[in-house]
């Protein structure tokens, strides 16, 4: 397991074959159910799976507007073994001030009659990352762990 | 900063599972007896003390024995706002590869029937 303070590296076994992982990936209307938490809903604006393609998902909770949640660009596709995207960049190449930048590196390899799922994800640095979620920018991403860390914050 | 990592570490490995996140999802909400959080599990008591004793190694929550039951409460003090925030990006993770799990899982086994 890491221990940097800049990056994470998750890994688990999934009991389907990359190629079920990889269309639940690819697929805008299979990413849309998974990727935001319900009652959450997803919007899968741009999934254009080539380098330098667009990656941008839009979020919404009950009858409210889509607020912004990932715009991205692709930087490696490998289908049914690898896709890595930023938030560093938007489609083509173009530079962006993402609200949260990061590199995520996702890995699909079969296991037998199963998949290792990993995904590592590089950040620019915690403090930087911070400093974005203080602006209020924190869609979706919140979790209980941000409720822990709002309790920190309370209590110190 | 040595034993700082082996706390963290162990606080991630202890939020590597869903049933020990649910229990801190629960225990966000304020103190709680062992057999209030253990309700919504479809798993033996035993099962669910040892995610709490996960739980407890970790220093993410405490126990304490009042009367006859026991309390369990957070304490995340001992996380330093960055070190939650990577927590926080961990979990974020982790729960979004429980729904593409959850996801494909359950696609094929439609297919199946």
């Amino acid at each position: 397991m890491t221990t940097k303070k800049d990056e994470l590296t998750i890994s688990r076994v999934i009991k389907a074959p990359p190629a079920i992982i990889w269309n639940a990936w690819s697929r805008p209307e299979q990413l849309a159910q998974w990727w935001i938490p319900r009652p959450m809903e997803c919007k899968v604006l741009k999934l254009d799976l080539r380098p330098g393609g667009g990656f941008e998902t839009r979020m919404r909770e009950g009858d409210g507007e889509y607020q912004p949640h990932v715009e991205g660009c692709f930087l490696d596709v490998v289908p049914e073994q690898r896709l890595v995207w930023t938030t560093a960049l938007s489609e083509g190449w173009k530079p962006i001030e993402p609200w949260l930048a990061l590199t995520a590196i996702i890995t699909i390899k079969a296991e037998g009659s199963n998949t290792r799922y990993s995904a590592r994800v590089l950040h620019k640095s915690p403090e930087d990352s911070r400093k974005h979620e203080d602006l209020g920018f924190h869609p979706g991403w919140g979790t209980v762990i941000g409720q822990l860390a709002s309790l920190v914050e309370r209590r110190d | 900063m040595e034993n700082q990592n082996a706390g963290l570490n162990a606080a991630f490995q202890a939020l590597s599972d869903p049933t020990r996140r649910s229990v801190i999802a629960q225990l966000v909400r304020g103190e709680a007896p062992v057999l209030e959080l253990a309700r919504p599990f479809e798993i033996g008591l035993p099962a669910f003390l040892k995610h709490l004793s996960v739980l407890e190694g970790s220093g993410l929550i405490t126990t304490e024995k009042v009367g006859r039951t026991r309390i369990c409460r957070l304490e995340p003090q001992r996380l330093s706002e960055t070190e939650a925030w990577l927590c926080q990006q961990r979990a974020a993770w982790e729960a979004n590869t429980d729904r593409l799990a959850a996801f494909v899982e359950t696609s094929i086994e439609k297919d199946e029937e």
